[in-house]
């Protein structure tokens, strides 16, 4: 009863859908503070399964920090305080019995700027099922790095030399090794954090192809800069202005009629 | 005295020239109703810069070779039976007139000493003025071209652009020199070593002992009687540097991680400085608190255990070398792990590795690179250590693998064999000269392998 009324009190900031049919992870009324600074001022939203969804708005405005909130990367940063609920399938993650390390195992993460380990290519991918022991043997491992290699489009690039070293890819391929990185230890959810601000647009585009076709199988959170490419990836769109969430809709809808002024004023270029 | 008049004076007609270039240049824009290249300032700084340089170079140029000029000269005023004596040495005789110039007269030197010191004076005062002469033909023709090398089309910002970048080149270059030239003087007294003692018994030899050392060794039969085997030496002190590096690099390394790693900002900004202020205290404090501390405090608690360990042991100098050295590999592996990206620990932590995981199977792999050269670093400067070897080791050239015995080292032995007053004709002497070149090229192959790490390390992310 208690959090239906909360629910409501964020749908007063919120235009649009913000709740989803079959949500894999939920976000209720939560709050970021870096120190007295609040970053994320009451921020609820849906994350559905198997969806793609796209979070916009200008320099600033939270995304990438509420983004961060659902796998809890936020709890290296010392001064960071985060109030609500996040719950992925209606377990609370930020509950005291809750071990981060099979949470993030269950939460993938691909960063601004393409971050290979300095170790081979397999080695880069082998990393998360060796940690989390996921393979029973040799094989099974090869046949988990070949897997999520192929899935991540870098399979018929880098088959022939999967011994040399992951930093001696090109950006857009160092790109691609970190989401096969990511989707080697079968995440359940994959969040995206600007993921080809640093890529050209050729490899941009390679990604871009690649999560669309990763929204078949996994939750994709994808944070961007390019409107653009909110459009053409995502089926959802949510924007974020000055740490509130203004509106949440389909894409098509947020992009061609917003029905807030502020995200009217973003898509149009008038501020951002 | 003279020297410090004229180096004045010199500084002084710079300056004037500086006004003199400040005022061209705002005359000239007085003149031309337009700003010149440069800002006027410039303009001074120049031709004050190309007065000063020339002149001080040309003013040591005279004062280093005065000295050797007359030293040539005065040979003419040595009697001939002086220089046909048997014990004559060029040396010894231009000390003694050097000495009677400078007015310390010991007994009564002969005459020819006197006279010659005489002559000697004379040629200080002509070169005195012949440099006074010379550095002020040079500073006032090098500073008059430069004041008419200014006009309006004249660009004196790109000017003392090179000046200055001439002025930081010659000081990179004398730093060079320098470390050559201390290099040269060991290797010429250590060929005169291995002109008595041949190489290989100094390198493969096991027995150092060099204490009956007299001028009868050279080809007199007497052999066998002192040895110079430096194999026992560089055992000694390989041995301390182990025992050193046992204690300092999981210490120091340790402490690093957790420092970077571990450590909130508050904590690191109080240890950091605290595990610096190690690195500050002198060794020799060090070598009292090995030898008067640690020593005593190991023979106690040996005999406890039944264990024999001699007062002086490799295990007490080892243990506080150790401790010595742990700030270097804390300090400068901090330094590494820190530079290791941050978005390789995201990474880490993106994917569920807890913090040990991450450190253990990114961080220290990617910093590895930079820790291993870190540690030699720290190990070059154990090989080098002398004051706790001296107090804490013992004299004793043991050849051994028992950290629990004396042992020496080789810098602790050049000590010793330098300490006081020596004839330099002895092969004992000399001797220091070829363990400190042998020592050299030890320690210099490996800060040239420490360097070559780094730079690999560095071009990983580049």
């Amino acid at each position: 009863m208690n959090s239906k009324k909360n629910d409501l009190k964020s749908l007063e900031l919120t235009v649009g859908d913000v709740f989803s049919k079959n949500a894999r992870l939920k976000a209720r009324n939560v709050n970021v503070f870096y120190g007295e600074n609040k970053a994320i001022d009451n921020v609820t939203i849906d994350i559905g399964n198997k969806e793609v969804i796209s979070f916009i708005g200008p320099s600033g405005c939270g995304k990438s920090t509420f983004l961060r909130c659902f796998n809890r990367m936020n709890d290296t940063i010392d001064s960071c305080v985060i109030q609500g609920e996040i719950t992925i399938d209606e377990e609370n993650i930020y509950d005291k019995k809750i071990d981060v390390v099979p949470l993030r195992a269950r939460i993938g993460m691909v960063f601004q700027k393409p971050n290979p380990f300095p170790k081979s290519i397999y080695d880069n991918v082998a990393y998360g099922p060796r940690i989390h022991g996921l393979s029973e043997n040799k094989e099974h491992l090869d046949n988990i790095v070949e897997e999520s290699l192929k899935r991540a489009g870098l399979w018929q690039e880098v088959s022939d030399r999967l011994s040399s070293p992951g930093t001696g890819l090109s950006g857009g391929q160092q790109q691609r090794l970190c989401i096969a990185r990511a989707i080697a230890v079968s995440p359940e959810v994959i969040l995206m954090d600007e993921p080809c601000s640093a890529l050209d647009p050729i490899a941009t585009a390679k990604i871009e192809e690649l999560i669309h076709e990763l929204g078949n199988e996994y939750s994709i959170v994808i944070v961007t800069h390019s409107m653009q490419q909110a459009a053409r990836v995502s089926k959802r769109t949510a924007y974020f202005h000055l740490g509130k969430l203004i509106e949440v809709g389909k894409t098509k809808e947020i992009f061609t009629r917003p029905k807030h002024n502020q995200t009217e004023a973003y898509i149009s270029g008038k501020i951002g | 005295m003279f020297s410090f008049f004229l180096l004045t004076g010199i500084l002084i007609i710079s300056l004037f020239f500086f006004l003199l270039g400040y005022n061209r240049a705002k005359n000239l824009i007085n003149l031309n109703q337009k700003n010149l290249h440069s800002l006027t300032h410039y303009y001074g700084i120049f031709c004050s810069l190309s007065a000063l340089l020339p002149t001080l170079g040309v003013f040591f140029i005279f004062t280093i070779c005065d000295d050797l000029v007359f030293a040539e000269l005065v040979k003419e005023y040595i009697p001939n039976e002086v220089i046909n004596s048997k014990d004559y040495n060029f040396t010894i005789v231009l000390a003694q007139i050097n000495n009677s110039v400078e007015g310390l007269i010991f007994g009564t030197p002969p005459q020819w000493v006197t006279n010659a010191a005489e002559i000697w004076k004379s040629w200080v005062i002509k070169s005195n003025i012949l440099t006074m002469i010379v550095c002020a033909i040079t500073i006032l023709t090098s500073g008059f071209l430069s004041y008419k090398k200014i006009h309006s089309e004249f660009r004196s910002r790109n000017a003392v652009e090179k000046i200055v970048m001439t002025i930081l080149a010659v000081s990179s270059v004398i730093a060079i020199l320098t470390t050559i030239a201390i290099i040269f003087s060991v290797v010429f007294e250590s060929i005169r070593f291995f002109a008595l003692i041949p190489y290989d018994e100094f390198l493969f030899g096991t027995v150092w002992n060099p204490q009956f050392e007299g001028a009868e060794r050279a080809g007199s039969g007497q052999e066998g009687l002192s040895q110079y085997g430096a194999i026992p030496l560089f055992a000694g002190t390989f041995l301390i540097s182990i025992i050193a590096l046992c204690v300092s690099v999981p210490i120091g390394l340790f402490s690093a991680i957790y420092l970077s790693e571990y450590a909130s900002s508050k904590e690191r900004a109080f240890f950091k400085p605290l595990l610096e202020v190690l690195a500050g205290i002198p060794t020799v404090v060090y070598g009292f608190f090995a030898a008067l501390t640690v020593a005593p405090f190991l023979r106690s608690s040996g005999s406890m255990l039944g264990l024999d360990i001699a007062s002086e042991s490799a295990l007490a100098a080892g243990l506080v070398m150790g401790i010595m050295i742990i700030p270097f590999i804390s300090s400068l592996s901090d330094d590494v792990i820190n530079a290791v990206p941050q978005s390789l620990r995201d990474a880490g932590y993106g994917l569920g590795s807890t913090k040990n995981e991450t450190v253990m199977k990114i961080v220290l792999p990617a910093a590895l690179p930079g820790v291993v050269a870190s540690i030699i670093l720290a190990v070059s400067r154990a090989v080098g250590e002398t004051m706790i070897v001296v107090m804490a080791a013992g004299l004793a050239a043991n050849l051994t693998a028992n950290p629990l015995e004396a042992v020496t080292t080789v810098t602790s032995q050049i000590v010793t064999i330098l300490v006081g007053d020596q004839e330099f004709e002895s092969a004992k002497t000399l001797s220091a000269f070829a363990l400190a070149l042998t020592l050299i090229i030890i320690t210099l192959g490996m800060n040239f392998y420490a360097l070559h790490v780094v730079k690999k390390y560095r071009e990983q992310y580049e």
